[in-house]
């Protein structure tokens, strides 16, 4: 069954048109991609799904609960979380903090202000297991803006894994790696157990091809093509889109 | 390290309890003022430094606080349902305007704040026959907590050294808190708290309803100080010399504003009793400060403080600026 469903879905701004018609469907423990040269409305899609971005037509439907049209800040309740393709953290703050935050945003107590944050052991432990996870308890007292590119990387997956999400959007997630980075990341996502559903963009066709279980093209803001890896790879149109257009970074 | 987290704050405490012995009559109702003002400018500088919300109409919720006193206490007597009056009253207030002002940010929120805190200023000037008008009015009711009126300076200094020191404990608490933190992580990134599934107004609005709640509560006790309360205390200049103690004081910091509320009032009685022309001497004291220190007087301190300090350990360094920003730890050295 469909866990997340995106239904007709347009989205212009000012009359540019970024996003015509586009319907999805993601089923529960997938690892949907989405592929399309720069420019083809990917992460306005993402924008769209996640309320950031108000959409003109269309809804998205999560665990059948219709999101669109409610606030950003509910789509994590409803158990989707997104990452940024530019890092989006709270750089002035150490590691740990940046985590605190992300496994409190959910939480009953995170509205309390008469006992410190530090005397909350569910949090804490939360925090550790991910540090350790993730390989940064070496890191946990760090800040934030000191810390490698692909570490920053690395914890913009972790901030959005802390809400115990059933479905994870991931915008490029090895965007500006190092090939033994992307490697790595690509690693840690195959190794994701299949209790979260991933929807992610990616622009290495290596990357994409080695999670994907379903690519989606997505052209000139709309649904190009959907489809399994081989029948997306043997297409010939796809690769006119891509290689006929030029517009694709490989990494 | 357990004994160095707590001898600052002790040492502190013990100051403030034994100053009136050393002090004159003046010197206590001085350090008196240096403590209510202390308690409204922290206020600020929770709103300023852990929330990012600059505004510049604060003073409308103490000069509200310091008005219900007064007001009220033409009624009635009783210490304590004034004093939390004064403090829900303002919360309230806070509460209703930030519904609106939220929403806004940067330049549009410190417009909107200074608008209303002028409304307020002239509904109190105009309402001539109830406050009094520009000639203020006197606050009649006696500070009774229940053993005796309080009517020593000595006396009223020590509540006040109380109210500071709780207020104080409170607000650290808070930016340590679960609720804390997340106003903090609001002001160093707005979108991805929203990503990570809060919701940034609820936010902004408790912090700044509290806020208003100890800038009223510092009111009220400043009805009960000066004995006479006037629209000045809601006027935008008011509001304005507690952001210059904000930020002379330290942003992002809590001692930091307490800080530069006592330098301020300090100064400010220390010069006025030489020249007339006290404000302009003050200016350029803080122009001199803000240049050469960012952080304030606060991080002034510590770089006197790390060159000038007893050398025991070679490479111990202390950070200049707190990075939590609760700004305790730049205190302890």
């Amino acid at each position: 069954m469909s866990l997340l469903k995106v239904e007709h879905l347009s989205k212009s701004f000012k009359g540019l048109q970024v996003l015509r018609d586009v319907s999805l469907e993601v089923r529960e423990g997938e690892r949907h991609v989405i592929i399309g040269p720069n420019g083809a409305g990917k992460t306005t899609l993402f924008n769209c799904m996640t309320g950031t971005l108000p959409i003109n037509e269309g809804k998205v439907v999560v665990n059948g609960q219709q999101i669109s049209g409610l606030p950003a800040y509910t789509a994590v309740r409803m158990g989707m979380s997104r990452t940024f393709q530019k890092n989006n953290l709270f750089g002035e703050l150490s590691v740990e903090e940046n985590i605190h935050l992300a496994v409190t945003a959910c939480k009953p107590y995170r509205f309390h202000f008469l006992k410190p944050a530090s005397k909350y052991a569910e949090m804490l432990a939360e925090t550790q297991e991910l540090l350790a996870q993730w390989g940064l308890w070496e890191r946990r007292s760090r800040i934030v803006s000191e810390l490698s590119y692909g570490e920053q990387r690395l914890l913009e997956v972790i901030l959005a894994l802390a809400s115990k999400p059933n479905i994870l959007l991931l915008d490029e997630p090895t965007s500006g790696m190092s090939p033994a980075e992307t490697v790595q990341t690509t690693m840690l996502i195959q190794s994701m157990p299949r209790s979260i559903t991933l929807l992610v963009i990616e622009h290495d066709m290596e990357v994409v091809f080695s999670i994907a279980d379903r690519i989606t093209v997505l052209h000139h803001g709309e649904v190009f093509l959907s489809g399994s890896p081989d029948e997306i790879s043997g297409d010939a149109r796809v690769k006119e889109i891509y290689f006929g257009g030029g517009t694709l970074k490989h990494a | 390290m357990r004994a160095n987290i707590w001898r600052t704050p002790t040492l502190f405490i013990a100051i403030l309890l034994l100053l009136p012995l050393i002090l004159t009559n003046y010197g206590v109702k001085l350090t008196s003022e240096v403590l209510i003002m202390a308690i409204f400018v922290m206020s600020l500088g929770l709103i300023i430094g852990f929330a990012g919300l600059v505004s510049l109409g604060h003073a409308a919720f103490f000069g509200l606080g310091a008005y219900v006193v007064a007001l009220l206490g033409t009624h009635l007597d009783n210490t304590y349902v004034l004093i939390i009056a004064a403090a829900v009253i303002s919360g309230i207030v806070a509460f209703v305007s930030g519904l609106l002002f939220i929403r806004s940010s940067g330049a549009y929120f410190l417009m909107i704040t200074l608008a209303f805190g002028q409304m307020l200023f002239a509904i109190f000037y105009k309402m001539e026959s109830v406050t009094g008008g520009a000639d203020g009015m006197a606050v009649s009711a006696s500070l009774n907590l229940g053993f005796g009126a309080i009517e020593s300076r000595v006396g009223f200094y020590y509540l006040v050294t109380i109210a500071f020191l709780v207020s104080y404990y409170l607000l650290r608490v808070f930016i340590s808190s679960p609720l804390g933190k997340g106003v903090r992580g609001i002001k160093e990134n707005e979108s991805r708290m929203t990503a990570l599934g809060y919701n940034i107004r609820h936010y902004k609005l408790i912090v700044y309803s509290l806020s208003g709640m100890l800038a009223g509560f510092a009111g009220a006790l400043y009805a009960y100080f000066n004995q006479y309360v006037s629209p000045d205390l809601l006027h935008w200049m008011f509001s304005g010399q507690a952001l210059i103690m904000v930020i002379v004081g330290g942003v992002g910091t809590l001692v930091g504003p307490a800080i530069g509320a006592g330098f301020f009032v300090i100064l400010q009685s220390y010069i006025s009793s030489y020249t007339d022309r006290w404000p302009m001497i003050m200016g350029v004291i803080f122009v001199a400060i803000v240049l050469y220190g960012r952080g304030g007087i606060l991080q002034i301190a510590m770089l006197l403080w790390n060159k000038l300090r007893p050398k025991r350990h070679k490479e111990e360094e202390t950070p200049i600026l707190p990075k939590e920003g609760n700004g305790f730890e730049s205190v302890k050295g």
